[in-house]
């Protein structure tokens, strides 16, 4: 099944190392999305940047500890996104919050799954 | 040098073991319009053949033929096959020489040349960028749908798609995509983005709508600043 409308794009930038309440920043937002219900999420990690802080994050072999850049982004309706971003506030301490209006497609294989917004 | 065009093809056909001046006739041939500045020539075995004599000759592993038909071809501008005939008819012994007229398409590009800009790398200004989200076990006609789809966007002239693999997150099923040390089969969440213009990613979209079945497209407006390329080595010689 094939459905087409307008949708907002929400990315996330923060570091790997960010916690919130003791619990690793990507777990705390992406269990957020998937209680307020938001269609989806996908998390990346960066292997090179900087951020307000300026600190050089980078991926090192021998270094286990690692703050690579990490960024999360959420595709969903303008209603569903600015549901969310009220909670993500109070998670992301130090980060950055992108929104950018876009055209979605989105293809799902069986007609009787519920549109999830 | 060739150029786009009216031109003549000329094809001679000699046998393999003919000679002129003890050397093999389609090697003098080939050494003369090299000489002679012919902008290329290809030499071509048959694998069986007769002549005017009517023997047949076949390529068979018992006996070892010499008398297998060559041919020699090279395209070049009237004013200079003109040049070229009294000489080749020599060469060509009794061999058979033929000249058709021919149109020149593309002329052949020394491989140093610097390549003019292909139409789908110049793009300016606004743009879209298309991103899509599928699974890392998703599959098309027996390859990662991931990989189907940079091949098809190469097929399609899309200026360039880069593809990043997500290490966690959830989509339509709840799925939860994990990245996990030591797990292999992995299910990750995979994104493609590619910017191009607008007519150029919606004339791709019919392409994404019969090799996706699962997944998210997302259409965004950008601007482009910069987008500057190096020309191909060729190497065609």
């Amino acid at each position: 099944m094939k459905e087409q409308f307008e949708a907002r794009m929400l990315r996330i930038y923060f570091g790997e190392a960010d916690k919130w309440q003791g619990q690793p920043l990507q777990e705390a937002i992406l269990g957020k999305c998937r209680e307020l219900g938001l269609a989806g999420a996908t998390v990346f990690r960066g292997i090179e940047g900087y951020g307000s802080s300026t600190r050089v994050r980078r991926e090192r072999v021998w270094k286990l500890s690692r703050d690579a850049p990490m960024m999360i982004t959420v595709v969903d309706t303008e209603a569903q996104i600015e549901k969310l971003l009220p909670h993500l506030d109070g998670i992301v301490g130090e980060g950055l919050i992108a929104v950018s209006k876009v055209e979605v497609i989105r293809y799902t294989r069986s007609e009787t799954k519920a549109k999830s917004s | 040098m060739l150029t786009t065009g009216k031109a003549l093809k000329v094809s001679i056909t000699v046998s393999e073991g003919a000679t002129y001046h003890g050397a093999a006739a389609y090697s003098s041939i080939l050494d003369f319009l090299f000489y002679r500045g012919v902008s290329g020539a290809t030499v071509l075995k048959g694998v069986a053949g007769f002549g005017a004599d009517h023997h047949l000759h076949t390529a068979s592993v018992v006996e070892v033929s010499d008398k297998l038909p060559i041919r020699i071809e090279f395209v070049e501008s009237q004013e200079k096959v003109e040049q070229l005939l009294g000489k080749l008819q020599e060469l060509a012994g009794s061999g058979l020489i033929e000249v058709q007229e021919t149109n020149v398409v593309k002329p052949p590009r020394h491989s140093k040349e610097k390549a003019p800009a292909p139409e789908h790398l110049r793009i300016e200004g606004k743009a879209r960028m298309m991103r899509i989200y599928v699974g890392e076990s998703d599959r098309w006609q027996d390859k990662p749908l991931h990989e189907a789809l940079v091949q098809a966007m190469r097929a399609n002239d899309i200026a360039g798609v880069t593809v990043y693999r997500g290490i966690g997150g959830y989509g339509a099923h709840r799925r939860v995509h994990k990245e996990k040390p030591l797990h292999l089969s992995r299910d990750a969440s995979i994104m493609l983005s590619a910017v191009d213009t607008e007519e150029k990613l919606k004339g791709f979209l019919p392409v994404v709508d019969r090799m996706v079945e699962e997944g998210l497209v997302v259409l965004s407006e950008v601007d482009i600043i910069k987008y500057s390329w190096r020309a191909p080595e060729v190497d065609v010689e």
